[in-house]
């Protein structure tokens, strides 16, 4: 028993390490501009551009739903103006942030932890460090860059997409008017409202494309170790989006 | 293919920026079409305005709070952003109160001479006014949770005075009370009794004094066939006649009554004799009962009964003595 808990000691050890050594590798990488700067655009398309479909689908029916909700709650005392406020809060400094980046952890840390798995489990990684590459330039670097600096304009069209739902929905649906949708809307904007999901979901980026990055170049053994990685990846990613939303939420609310 | 890349992404950038931009932009009010105007309010409290809240007038709104500054010790400076050009009051000032029952506040511009009727916001713009410098004077209304607290306190003080008067006015008062009011049901029959009553005598009396006026009315009428007898009578000399006899009498009953007052006035002072005799014979007898006085010692002191007795005795045989020899005691001479 005693071995055990020494031994789970150790790998929890082990593991800060590695998570350390490599950050480490990972600012190292930044200084290879020349090698990571090209590959920056292609990535930015796969992460950013080619996850709008699935991040605009979402909160299309967050929209919906959310003024839905907000028709079943204000119903009675108070006024349905407030639909609009619920929709533009709740889209902006919540759900389109966080469900997006669910969604993205995902699509876009599986494909990360996948195809850095399998270039490792088939030595395409190991035939990189042969030819003085560095993997971290050549690999990491781009994919965190483009998840980091792609996720807020993803989020900022998401939430553009779930207002125009929510509005569509009001009108159509909840009998509201444009101008009272908007009255609530407006009502307790602050501009803080909007930067707050923005800075949100920079963070989300940067872990859900480091947390694939690491689980994919510690892959071991073949097509199951690939695997099993990007279970790791996508649960760890999930995990760390709901406890940055916290960190966040902590700090600046 | 990396042209390509780059062109779709940043075309996707470039949306999502303006997509941003033009959102907070037509979120928070805000007009490129023209430089805002900036406007200044001072305030004792700003409650709870704070930036970002509507600047309105007239119910239209003109602006937002941009800032809210401490001035000194006694100010709060709060700055407003008009978004265009109006005709605002050459007076004006600044009202900040609640905009409705969810927490958001508003500045209201009016007129410093049309202030609301609260002396507390009136006193207020007024001193604001009078700190002078190139700013609207503004004062702030009670919020929501203001005008709540006070009707909990006000809650409560009605609760403390029905708890005092659920104490005050316990089941024993309910029985009192019950009683009096039986009590005073009593005597309101009594009274309502007593007035029916009262009715009625009225009504007797009413009735007599009718019946009474009938009479003087008979009366009166025999009294003026006796005066027409008496005026006939008069005209043969009876009269003087009855009236010399009625005149004699009154005199000879004048006399009587005299004598009777003498009689009276005798009699009075007969009975203060009496009073004085009976109070002497009283003080009398009081000596008597207390032993006091010599008959009260003769009656209380035996032994002085005997000496008197004996006395007395002694004064008989004297008499006797001398009635028997005179010339022992008594002796006459011519010269």
């Amino acid at each position: 028993m005693q071995q055990l808990i020494f031994q789970s000691i150790i790998e929890a050890l082990r593991a800060v390490g590695r998570f350390w050594l490599f950050i480490h590798d990972f600012l190292l990488g930044l200084r290879e501009v020349r090698i990571w700067a090209s590959l920056l655009p292609g990535q930015m398309r796969r992460v950013g551009v080619n996850s709008l479909p699935i991040a605009l689908f979402i909160s299309l029916f967050i929209g919906i739903v959310l003024a839905l909700l907000s028709r079943y709650i204000f119903t009675g005392s108070v006024p349905m103006y407030f639909v609009g406020t619920l929709v533009g809060k709740s889209i902006m400094m919540e759900l389109g942030p966080v469900l997006t980046g669910l969604a993205l952890a995902g699509r876009v840390g599986a494909n990360i932890a996948a195809e850095l798995g399998t270039m490792r489990v088939t030595e395409q990684v190991d035939a990189l460090e042969t030819l003085a590459y560095d993997t971290h330039s050549y690999l990491v670097v781009p994919r965190v860059l483009a998840a980091t600096l792609m996720f807020p304009v993803i989020v900022t069209l998401a939430i553009a997409v779930g207002l125009v739902s929510g509005w569509l929905t009001s009108i159509t649906l909840l009998e509201l008017s444009t101008q009272d949708f908007i009255k609530g809307l407006r009502q307790f904007y602050e501009f803080k409202d909007i930067w707050f999901g923005l800075v949100k979901s920079t963070s989300f980026g940067a872990a859900i494309a480091f947390l694939g990055c690491m689980k994919g170049l510690t892959a071991r053994g073949g097509a199951e170790g690939v695997g099993l990685a990007t279970t790791q990846a996508v649960v760890a990613g999930a995990a760390m989006i709901l406890v940055l939303d916290a960190f966040w939420a902590v700090l600046l609310l | 293919m990396r042209r390509r890349d780059e062109l779709i992404v940043g075309f996707t950038v470039v949306i999502a920026l303006i997509a941003i931009l033009a959102g907070a932009l037509w979120l928070s009010g805000t007009t490129m079409s023209r430089t805002p105007d900036f406007r200044t309010a001072r305030f004792r409290t700003v409650g709870g305005l704070s930036a970002g809240n509507p600047v309105v007038l007239r119910g239209v709104r003109v602006g937002k709070v941009v800032s809210i500054t401490l001035e000194g010790d006694e100010w709060v400076e709060a700055q407003f952003q008009i978004n265009d050009e109006y005709d605002f009051p050459e007076d004006a000032a600044v009202i900040a109160a609640s905009a409705s029952l969810f927490g958001e506040w508003q500045a209201e511009i009016i007129s410093r001479l049309q202030p609301p009727n609260d002396p507390n916001v009136i006193a207020d713009l007024a001193a604001a006014f009078a700190a002078g410098d190139d700013v609207w004077p503004g004062a702030t209304l009670p919020d929501i949770g203001q005008l709540t607290a006070q009707a909990g306190r006000i809650a409560t003080d009605i609760a403390t005075v029905s708890s005092r008067v659920q104490t005050a006015f316990d089941s024993n008062a309910v029985v009192h009370m019950q009683g009096a009011i039986e009590n005073f049901s009593t005597v309101t029959d009594q009274i309502n009794s007593f007035a029916l009553e009262q009715t009625e005598a009225m009504d007797g009396l009413g009735v007599s004094v009718m019946s009474g006026v009938g009479i003087m009315t008979d009366a009166a009428e025999m009294l003026q066939g006796t005066i027409g007898r008496l005026d006939s009578a008069t005209s043969q000399g009876e009269i003087d006649s009855i009236i010399q006899n009625a005149q004699a009498l009154s005199a000879e009953i004048r006399d009587v009554a005299i004598t009777i007052s003498e009689l009276i006035a005798v009699i009075h002072n007969n009975q203060a004799s009496i009073q004085r005799v009976l109070q002497g014979a009283d003080s009398v007898m009081s000596d008597l009962v207390a032993g006091t006085g010599t008959v009260g010692m003769l009656i209380s002191d035996s032994a002085l009964y005997i000496e008197t007795v004996r006395t007395v005795q002694e004064m008989r045989s004297l008499v006797e003595d001398i009635k028997a020899n005179p010339r022992k005691y008594f002796k006459f001479s011519v010269f």
